[in-house]
């Protein structure tokens, strides 16, 4: 009896894991968990795209909403292999400006963060060696991934129903491939040179993502023109009735539901590593931090942008993302409070900002980007400079100062503005920016498909909102810009010209 | 001919080669190129394409003699633009 009760108590302390094994194993969880919440957030990010295609296709005009949902849609299709290829390549290797020197991290036995982003690394394929090779590099890539493909959707509505379709890919590469990740390799990771330097705090990227976006779409506006009849002869700026308002109000909720995702994917957790939430900087934070900045942040971005716009149903929702983008940067340090009053100030001064670049400058940017997004982005790098000035960020704990800030917004805005000025300026030179004026009138979707996309329903003659407010029927002043604009009458024959 | 395929020789090397290769393979290296190959490609194909169709079209409408009224019904594509896309347009097929 007693000696097999000693050979039973043997065996089940023979099995008894080891402290190393219980520390292996946890570690395994932990990994794991990172790696499956990374995985989520993209699922919850791929609804921003949803989102954004809905709500540009409900703002285009009927016969342009195949053509403005394809852009989104091919977003994908050429983001993602450029993105893979170059541009998680330069986020992990151009963060002191120019790319690393080595590729090796502090074990020689694995590659560092720079050569974890290679194509060809082991970073870049399935395997099941390492947690960095094995479980981190792919989601990260993944994540990373979704916040380009919103970059090129953020530009992709403000250039509806007058640009080709295969300038808005290049330009999107150049945009969610190039240009926004080499700024988050400056300033949105813990040894990006602003960051390390200046202190510079964007978490949630209201100027790595948004900011530069709309700076970026600015500098594509500018070559692209207005849309056929959307200022008259004085310059006033005509509106053109979106052809679904509700779709409209739907994508923005999706892009809403979209942003929980966005702003978890911005956070970074490991228990066994560090004590809790960090944020990109890898200074300490909660989810519930964020989860509450963003919360009240559409809460006082609709309660701006509906007062701004006296009620305007698509400026509320815009003037919704507006404060959310304005609050963005600092989501990690405000006070709930603090993030409801700026988030409101946001909303409103995109409405204003919006009117002011549409009737002021005559830029014809047909769903507010550019304020937005790219206004409020910079915006919301300007308040953390006032509010949370002081605040540890980044690797060598550099406090955030509004010059800092400031270095920032110096730095990104010409590295946004330019790529997009200049290579629109030679994609219209070579006559490849936008589509023929022809074409423009008669709608990109009878071109580009051959095909009515409600063919079940009545065309009704289209709606154009004058600046006095009245609506009236949009043929026949669009057939006189068209002539005015062209320097012949629509329809006119080619040998006549 | 099957049959005479070396599997059993080969498949090692071969999976090193396509799948689960070391970083800095061979394989990992063909792979880069050729999908970058690809992506380019498209991206020309994309600007070419379009172009065809978007000058085709303007080229109908202006021979036309005459515009559609703008968000008036679709003049449907003209016989030098077939259908590219979607369903035949042509009841005939």
């Amino acid at each position: 009896m007693i000696s097999s009760l000693a050979s039973v108590l043997a065996s089940l302390f023979a099995q008894a894991p080891t402290l190393e094994e219980l520390n292996a194993k946890v570690d395994l969880d932990s990994l794991i968990l990172l790696e499956v919440f990374y995985y989520f957030t993209v699922v919850v990010m791929w609804l921003i795209h949803v989102g954004f295609m809905a709500y540009e296709a409900g703002v285009a005009r009927r016969k342009n909403v195949m053509s403005t949902a394809m852009k989104n849609i091919l977003t994908i299709a050429v983001v993602t292999p450029s993105f893979y290829y170059f541009g998680w390549y330069i986020y992990g290797c151009f963060e002191h400006g120019g790319p690393a020197q080595g590729h090796a991290g502090p074990d020689p036995e694995l590659p560092g963060f720079c050569g974890l982003t290679a194509p060809w690394s082991a970073g870049m394929g399935g395997n099941l060696e390492s947690s960095l090779t094995g479980h981190l590099s792919l989601v990260f890539f993944l994540a990373f991934l979704l916040f380009s493909w919103t970059t090129g959707s953020i530009m992709s509505g403000a250039l509806i129903e007058r640009v080709r379709l295969s300038a808005y890919l290049i330009l999107t590469v150049l945009l969610g491939s190039g240009v926004w990740i080499m700024d988050a390799a400056w300033g949105w990771s813990g040894g990006g040179w602003l960051t390390i330097n200046y202190g510079f705090h964007d978490t949630i990227a209201s100027l790595v993502v948004h900011g530069v976006a709309g700076a970026f779409t600015l500098g594509v506006l500018l070559n692209l023109g207005p849309r056929i009849g959307k200022y008259d002869i004085q310059g006033r700026a005509r509106a053109f009735r979106p052809h679904n308002t509700h779709l409209t109000l739907m994508g923005l909720m999706l892009i809403f539901t979209g942003f929980y995702g966005f702003y978890a994917a911005c956070l970074f957790i490991q228990s066994t590593v560090f004590p809790g939430w960090l944020n990109i900087y890898l200074s300490p934070t909660t989810l519930g931090t964020i989860a509450m900045v963003i919360t009240v942040g559409f809460a006082g971005g609709f309660t701006g942008g509906w007062f701004a716009s006296k009620g305007d149903p698509f400026w509320t929702l815009s003037g919704g993302l507006a404060g959310v983008i304005s609050v963005s940067a600092g989501a990690d340090v405000y006070h709930p409070s603090l993030a409801y009053l700026l988030s409101a100030s946001g909303g409103m001064l995109a409405v204003w900002v919006g009117t002011y670049i549409e009737r002021k400058l005559r830029v014809d940017d047909a769903v507010g980007a550019v304020s937005v997004h790219g206004f409020c982005g910079f915006y919301g790098v300007f308040l953390v400079g006032i509010f949370a000035g002081g605040y540890p960020t980044g690797l060598n704990n550099v406090p955030v100062s509004f010059g800092g800030q400031l270095m920032g917004m110096l730095a990104f805005f010409p590295l946004a503005f330019l790529p997009g000025y200049i290579v629109s300026w030679l994609l219209k030179k070579a006559n490849l920016l936008r589509v023929p004026p022809e074409v423009e009138l008669e709608g990109l979707d009878i071109a580009e498909f051959q095909q009515d996309f409600y063919p079940e329903y009545e065309r009704v003659p289209e709606v154009v909102v004058l600046p006095t407010g009245e609506e009236v029927e949009a043929a026949p002043i669009l057939l006189e810009e068209f002539a005015r604009t062209n320097g012949h009458r629509a329809g006119e024959p080619a040998e006549r010209r | 001919m099957i049959d005479s395929f070396p599997f059993d020789e080969w498949s090692e090397d071969i999976t090193a080669f396509w799948t689960f290769g070391p970083e800095n393979s061979t394989g990992t290296y063909v792979l880069t190129v050729l999908g970058v190959i690809v992506m380019i490609v498209s991206l020309i194909g994309w600007v070419w394409l379009e172009n065809k169709k978007l000058t085709a079209q303007a080229d109908l409408l202006r021979a036309a003699g005459g515009l559609p009224v703008p968000g008036g019904a679709p003049p449907g594509p003209g016989p030098s633009q077939p259908p590219m896309a979607g369903p035949s347009t042509d009841p005939g097929t």
